[in-house]
């Protein structure tokens, strides 16, 4: 039970943290854009790090709310057939897409780790001294991240799996 | 390879969330003829290179905002102290606050839910029959998508390359065009009134005004900021979103404070599962443009199909197509791409493609068998997606009329491009 305690407290501290990241980022955009407005509207000035910085934190703010999507089971999705299958290949379904999607983001997390290495070593340019790998972390980070929660939905789909299957074994057998 | 690819594609229509789906077909693909495969990762990364991306967040913040507060039954009362006088005067106030109302939140399902519940009862009030109502708000659902500053619009700017402020103009009479022709059928399908009308006093429409006081200017800071050249798309956004978080939550204080994080993380989330979309499909695509997929499928095509017009035929019903199945921010990062190298080539302007393309993925929201809007309707509704079908099949019929004449006569979209941009 420990462990699990354990982890259950890991994942409300992520979620507070990307909760209170997104908000404080947001705040920042809307501010520093609209500041950039009114120097250059009074003064015909501007902060020049200013715009590479708001294109930073759009991706930042895109990519951990792509976490907090996978967290909140939120993503854009097709699924026609998902909504007419019946309940007991909904849940094999369930558990094949969020294998499957475990993998590709896995995946992506450790592509993402190439190229910030690459990055490292062969770098862009730098915004406000700060290397352009660092601002592209945000790629491991958060495919890190969408991989843990797109595992953590798999023991609650075998969970769903059980269950159906334990209701299916009683009705057959009364 | 193929297999791999297939088994990704049966995952899509049973539901895999999308950019899983996207990004693994690039990173097969790119496998498959021995590149590295941080290659997916570089092509993501050149997102931070599109400063117009900006306008993407805050427009979104600021559309969840407005969906959460209580402007939905502000908009309503000032359009119906202003425009309720009017023959089927109900019926175009609905139309009207719908279209206004998707132009600023996206059609995201928020206008049925938010302001059909609040237009259903009073219409059916009103005398309306149950059939008219449903296919209006149904099919309300998604008007104002041509409108500035409508996000689909944004996006579209984005991936084609073409200009924000352009493609803002381009859809005002196209826009307009589909609203008047869906406020005359309204109009003529008004119930006739029984006994008197109330009138509406002077003393009433003031109060009205001022009730919505703080969010009529909302519309003129965005389109006076962007072509009175003050403003580029991104910045006001960041206007936008600012005046309407001062308005919402300090002015009308429809919105607590306490209430606010819980609306930024919801409104990042909506804007990640867009950018993830947009960011694997920036990999794929390059994988396809880089095969020249685009130009071969031209070529391909252009064995069978010689004329331009023809062309569009097609395009609308493959995009109509499209338009039922996925959803538009989807439907838009996966098949622009591919369709702006083919229509180039048939010589098609690109801003009135876009305008051809969101009112096709507008209509395809409601278009049977899986429109989107469909669902959501006979969701909140509590009515079966049948009866549906046939209640908006008038309303599909007059978004089909202008849907060819937004088509073939290009100078509707481009007439105020031409005069002002």
């Amino acid at each position: 039970m420990k462990p699990l305690l354990v982890a259950k407290k890991i994942l409300s501290l992520e979620k507070l943290l990307i909760d209170s990241l997104l908000c404080l980022m947001l705040v920042a955009m809307i501010v520093l854009a609209c500041l950039q407005i009114g120097l250059r509207t009074f003064s015909s000035g501007g902060i020049l790090w200013a715009d590479p910085i708001l294109r930073y934190l759009v991706l930042w703010c895109g990519m951990l709310g792509a976490v907090v999507a996978t967290r909140e089971r939120k993503h854009i999705g097709i699924d026609v057939l998902g909504y007419l299958a019946p309940v007991h290949i909904k849940v094999w379904i369930n558990l094949v897409i969020d294998i499957f999607s475990s993998l590709v983001v896995a995946i992506l997390t450790w592509a993402a780790i190439i190229f910030v290495q690459n990055e490292r070593l062969f770098g862009g340019p730098s915004v406000l001294n700060v290397p352009s790998w660092i601002w592209n972390l945000i790629f491991p980070m958060a495919f890190g991240l969408i991989t843990i929660h797109f595992l953590l939905a798999i023991p609650g789909d075998i969970k769903a799996l059980l269950a159906k299957s334990e209701v299916n074994k009683t009705e057959s057998g009364t | 390879m193929i297999v791999f690819k297939l088994f990704t594609l049966i995952l899509a229509v049973l539901g895999s969330p999308l950019f899983i789906v996207i990004a693994a077909i690039a990173l097969i693909s790119f496998y498959s003829v021995d590149i590295d495969i941080s290659v997916v990762i570089i092509e993501m990364s050149r997102l931070s290179d599109t400063p117009l991306l900006l306008a993407l967040p805050l427009f979104i913040f600021a559309g969840t905002i407005l969906s959460e507060s209580d402007t939905p039954k502000r908009l309503l009362k000032l359009s119906n102290v202003l425009l309720g006088w009017l023959p089927g005067g109900l019926a175009v106030v609905s139309l009207v606050v719908c279209a206004v109302f998707t132009a600023f939140t996206g059609a995201s399902g928020v206008t049925i839910f938010a302001l059909g519940g609040l237009l259903l009862p009073a219409l059916l009030k009103d005398n309306y029959s149950e059939k008219f109502s449903l296919g209006l708000i149904t099919s309300s659902g998604s008007l104002g998508l041509l409108f500035p500053p409508s996000l689909p619009l944004i996006l579209y700017g984005v991936i084609a390359g073409v200009r924000i402020d352009h493609l803002f103009l381009a859809g005002i009479l196209p826009g307009m065009f589909m609203l008047s022709l869906l406020v005359g059928y309204s109009m003529y399908k008004s119930p006739k009134r029984v006994g008197k009308k109330e009138k509406i006093s002077g003393r009433e429409m003031l109060l009205g005004v001022k009730a919505a006081a703080w969010e009529i200017p909302l519309p003129f800071i965005v389109l006076g900021g962007i072509y009175g050249g003050f403003l580029v798309a991104g910045e006001a956004a960041a206007i936008t979103a600012l005046y309407v978080l001062i308005v919402e939550v300090f002015i009308y204080r429809d919105i607590k404070l306490q209430r606010l994080p819980r609306i930024v993380v919801k409104s990042m989330m909506l804007f990640g599962g867009i950018l993830v979309i947009l960011a694997a499909s920036m990999a794929a695509t390059n994988f396809l443009v880089d095969q020249e997929v685009p130009m071969r499928l031209f070529e391909f095509i252009r064995q069978y199909i010689s004329s331009k017009y023809t062309f569009l035929l097609l395009l609308n019903i493959f995009l109509l197509i499209v338009g039922s199945m996925l959803d538009i921010f989807s439907a838009l990062v996966l098949v622009v791409p591919l369709i702006v190298p083919i229509a180039r080539g048939y010589e098609v302007n690109l801003i009135h493609l876009g305008i051809i393309f969101l009112t096709n993925l507008q209509i395809g929201y409601c278009t049977p068998p899986v429109g989107l809007n469909l669902f959501l309707a006979s969701y909140r509704f509590e009515k079966p997606v049948v009866q549906l079908y046939g209640a908006t099949m008038p309303f599909l019929g007059l978004l089909m009329i202008t849907l060819v004449i937004i088509t073939y006569f290009p100078l509707l979209s481009l007439f105020l491009v031409r005069l002002l941009g």
